[in-house]
């Protein structure tokens, strides 16, 4: 029964994954995450700021990146 | 332990002011005129540049390049936020050649010209966002860009002719898989010098100045005296501790002196703008260390002033007194 459960929430997972992803990865133009990313980088470089808090910004700019790539 | 960052931020500096057989030049500020203007007030200055009677300041903020006499008097202001000509968006250089002003149009990727009235002369689209734009002979620009990170052999200067065809392109940005440190490895600063040569500072972690010739062609290598010191900083991600050496926050060039300003520790544990500058001859000895007033972010040199940003981001003109 417990074998059973786990393998239909896998099973629902593996569709939920299916159905969404190629949607919103269609409707999602990556190269935009790219441009926006290296805007970013760029603004955060350019900040003229002490260097600890630029490293700060360089990181969540990577992450946001992360996050816009996959659509979350 | 705030208290002993604080300490050790002093020492560093005191050090760093004392070093035997470097003479210690002072400076005395030169009183601005009152800019009434609104255009005459500076939002983010971000790059310095001088031909014989003015001083022109790029304020990334205003999308305008600001023009000044060499006194500090503002004349006027030129290019407005935009992507048509004349317009800029997030200017970051500035170089005047020819009666010409050559402007970084960042955000639009292009390099736009003006005529000293300010009215548009053209210009030309570049492949990346261009960082500074520096003019070397009359017939050809340098111009720096950013490593994106995501591909291989990105080269950070790039030599156009003035109609925008690309001659040369070199010095390929340093890549690792941390992007971040990488960041930080690629932060150059450009000083021209003589007859289209130029010269290439790391902000960290390399010791010596690159010389190279008008053409692109790599003249040689300066090292820098120990006597400038590295100042250390940890970065906080990404596996294993990684250590930058910072070198070098902002540089000049002038009659045959670098003028470098180490960073300086700043809030315990970062690094920011410093007041000290090294003065640096062409085989990378120091000379003489100048101490400001107050720390400054970007500065250029002519003969025995200094113009220089400060941390309010105000235009502050100092005179060397050896």
């Amino acid at each position: 029964m417990k074998k059973l459960a786990v393998l239909a929430l896998a099973g629902l997972v593996f569709v939920s994954a299916a159905l969404f992803f190629p949607t919103s990865l269609a409707a999602h133009d990556v190269n935009e995450c790219y441009k926006d990313h290296l805007d970013c980088r760029v603004n955060a470089l350019n900040l003229d700021a002490p260097w600890y808090k630029v490293m700060l910004i360089l990181t969540v700019c990577d992450i946001a990146l992360g996050k816009c790539a996959l659509a979350l | 332990m705030a208290v002993l960052g604080v300490s050790l931020a002093v020492s560093t500096a005191a050090r760093a002011v004392e070093r035997p057989g470097v003479g210690k030049w002072k400076t005395v500020e030169v009183v601005l005129p009152a800019n009434e203007a609104d255009e005459a007030c500076l939002g983010r200055p971000i790059a310095l540049a001088l031909d014989v009677d003015h001083l022109y300041i790029v304020d990334a903020q205003d999308c305008a390049v600001k023009i000044y006499s060499k006194g500090g008097e503002f004349h006027r202001s030129v290019g407005r936020k935009g992507r048509g000509p004349g317009e800029l968006s997030f200017p970051s250089g500035v170089s005047v050649i020819g009666g010409r002003l050559y402007v970084a149009d960042k955000f639009n990727y292009r390099v736009q010209t003006f005529d000293r009235t300010g009215e548009p002369r053209g210009g030309f689209s570049v492949p990346f966002a261009p960082d500074k734009a520096w003019g070397l002979t009359g017939e050809t620009l340098l111009v720096t860009s950013t490593p994106t990170g995501r591909t291989a052999d990105e080269k950070i200067l790039h030599i156009y002719d003035v109609g925008g065809r690309l001659r040369w392109e070199g010095l390929e940005a340093r890549a690792s898989s941390d992007p971040v440190y990488d960041a930080f490895r690629n932060m150059i600063l450009v000083c021209p010098g003589m007859g289209g040569d130029f010269f290439v500072v790391f902000r960290c972690g390399e010791r010596s100045i690159l010389h190279f010739a008008a053409s692109g062609s790599l003249v040689g290598k300066i090292l820098v005296d120990e006597r400038h010191v590295f100042q250390p900083l940890d970065l906080p991600f990404q596996g294993p501790k990684k250590r930058l050496l910072g070198f070098c926050w902002a540089a000049a060039w002038d009659r045959g002196f670098f003028y470098i300003s180490p960073p300086a520790p700043v809030e315990g544990k970062d690094l920011g703008p410093g007041r000290l500058l090294s003065v640096i001859d062409r085989e990378g000895r120091l000379t003489a260390s100048i101490e400001l007033p107050c720390p400054v972010h970007r500065f250029i040199v002519e003969g025995k002033r200094i113009y220089a940003i400060d941390d309010d981001g105000g235009l502050r003109i100092f005179e060397v007194v050896r």
